[in-house]
């Protein structure tokens, strides 16, 4: 189980995070988090994975406070996450890099993530030549690998279009059920978050607006002024 | 590139061929290219029975010496895109401390030799620690910086009893370097052995470290860090490792400038004398083991064949852009794409 508590992240006199509190516990599931540019959306996926320091707060895995801890560290215990901007090795082929992460991370079903993101196709080729939204399957693949226990995934839609984002939303539903991962995906597509996930969480300006079911957050008079629009 | 960990092999079946093109399987293959390496090191002890002429031995060894530091530049600038602007001091500081090691602690030559490579690798492991973090740009100019300060501590007058000062360090010893005592040493024909045996060992440790697990893990660093540390790995230790080995190889360089020439002077610390084989390691390429010391062979012969042109640095100067501008993957580079494209051309020719 993820929890955060009192979560802040300040950048000078902007307060990127302002006091976070967050549970997400169900495994096997997408939990969505939404809000517009700057509602603090990547910052808060960095302060949970490590990639920025926390201003304030703290962060548990299983009632083990992480806040300290390394990236690396981090990912030995069973934090993942893919990147905002797809973060792969370029240079290096589909297969090569993931079966280095593999072999670090003692991972026993390689063929089943490529399987599952349908990536056989791109196997040997350099990871830089492939389209892009199969870079973006690359970037989950590794955040995959290694079974981890939550799984940390900034805008995985960035850049696609609608019917590819769409494909991405199914192979990440199917992907989190079937490797039983808690996985928290930050999405800028709103109707993909509200048809894929299980419960969603809004930001505005670094505040945490609600959390609930896409039909209570759909619902809520904050959300709807706030992100929504009157056409939600 | 293969998972080490066997849950994972299966996969790795998948893409690793099972035969070569030729349809020669893949151990054939290897002990084909090993039985070549073979008798290309074996050959290479012969250059003296067939090339008589001392000077152009001597032009020889002078590319080996100085392609065994491009290979340390180039080690690093390939597997950690890190470029070293100050490999003088590891090559001059090896050739320094083989000279202090036996005219002042009277050591016998093999002991000093082994200690400069000891010390010298010691040395840069600990400058490693402090200096692997750094972004390319600080790397190289911490590097030189420290090489620089070096050049000032053995022109100190407290230490000229040690160092020679701006004379530098005339050697003498007694007994012998397997066998070759230090007349022989000095003489091409006699000190080619050495220096191609060297040569060779150099380069085989620089290739089976980019076959190594911690040669995918530096490309995998230099490629995207940031993924290789959420991705579990540590990105550090490998690294220092790397300057560690970089540094013992331009201390093999630095040696072996030692036993052939018996003097230590400042110049050797000098950027310049890196600079050489850098633009040697730049000429030649850095994406192969041996693209360096083309380089380095190239940089040689043109320095001479310039030199005795009165126009050296201008000749240099014009030789070196045009070949790096007209092959960005050093000379190395060109060799292998034209014999890919000629192969290629023949299979689809079939």
């Amino acid at each position: 189980m993820l929890r955060v508590e009192d979560l802040s992240v300040t950048y000078g006199s902007v307060k990127a995070l302002d006091a976070i509190h967050l549970e997400v516990a169900q495994r096997g599931a997408l939990h969505g988090v939404i809000g517009p540019n700057g509602a603090g959306k990547s910052t808060l996926m960095d302060a949970i994975t490590g990639r920025c320091k926390p201003t304030r707060g703290r962060v548990f895995i299983d009632g083990q406070d992480i806040t300290a801890r390394s990236v690396t560290w981090r990912r030995h215990l069973g934090m993942s996450r893919s990147f905002q901007r797809t973060s792969i090795f370029p240079g290096i082929s589909v297969g090569e890099q993931l079966e280095l992460v593999a072999s670090q991370l003692g991972e026993g079903d390689l063929r089943g993530i490529v399987d599952t993101l349908e990536l056989s196709s791109v196997y040997d080729q350099l990871a830089d030549s492939i389209a892009y939204g199969d870079q973006r399957r690359v970037d989950i693949a590794l955040a995959l690998v290694g079974k981890p226990s939550l799984m940390l995934l900034d805008e995985p839609a960035a850049g696609l279009s609608a019917t590819e984002t769409i494909t991405l939303f199914e192979h990440l539903a199917k992907v989190v059920r079937e490797r039983n991962v808690i996985a928290m995906v930050v999405e800028h597509d709103v109707d993909a978050v509200f048809r894929f996930c299980t419960s969603i969480t809004a930001l505005d300006l670094g505040r945490l607006i609600t959390t609930g079911s896409p039909a209570a957050v759909r619902s809520d008079p904050r959300v709807i002024s706030a992100y929504l629009g009157t056409a939600a | 590139m293969r998972a080490t960990d066997k849950r994972a092999q299966p996969i790795a079946d998948i893409v690793m061929p099972v035969s070569s093109h030729s349809g020669r399987s893949v151990p054939t293959v290897r002990w084909m290219t090993g039985l070549v390496v073979a008798a290309i090191i074996v050959l290479g002890l012969l250059v003296p029975s067939v090339l008589k002429s001392t000077f152009y031995l001597g032009l020889l060894i002078n590319a080996i010496v100085l392609g065994i530091a491009a290979v340390s530049i180039g080690l690093l600038a390939h597997q950690c895109g890190l470029v070293m602007f100050g490999v003088a001091g590891f090559t001059g500081g090896a050739t320094y401390l083989f000279g202090i090691a036996v005219t002042q602690f009277g050591w016998s030559v093999t002991a000093a030799a082994a200690f400069c490579l000891v010390a010298a690798t010691f040395a840069s492991l600990l400058i490693g620690m402090l200096v692997v973090r750094a972004r390319p740009l600080p790397f190289a100019m911490l590097t030189l910086a420290l090489a620089q300060m070096l050049r000032s501590l053995v022109m100190i007058t407290d230490f000229r009893s040690v160092t020679g000062g701006d004379d530098g360090l005339t050697m003498n010893w007694s007994g012998s370097f397997f066998g070759l005592s230090q007349a022989q040493l000095n003489r091409p024909d006699t000190f080619w052995a050495v220096a191609w045996l060297a040569l060779c060992g150099v380069m085989l440790i620089a290739w089976m470290v980019g076959q190594s697990r911690t040669g995918q893990i530096l490309r995998a660093t230099r490629a995207n860090e940031e993924r290789m540390r959420f991705s579990g790995f540590n990105t550090y230790m490998p690294r220092v490792l790397a300057f560690a080995l970089a540094g013992f190889i331009a201390a093999v360089s630095g040696l072996l400038m030692a036993l052939h020439s018996a003097f230590a002077s400042p110049e050797l610390l000098d950027f310049a004398t890196g600079g050489n084989a850098l633009v040697a390691m730049l000429v030649g390429g850095a994406s192969t083991v041996s693209g360096p010391v083309l380089g380095a062979l190239l940089y040689v012969i043109g320095q001479d064949q310039f030199g005795a042109s009165g126009h050296l640095e201008l000749l240099t100067g014009l030789g070196v852009v045009l070949v790096i501008v007209a092959f960005p993957d050093g000379a190395m580079g060109f060799l292998r794409n034209g014999v890919r494209r000629l192969l290629e051309g023949r299979h689809a020719a079939r």
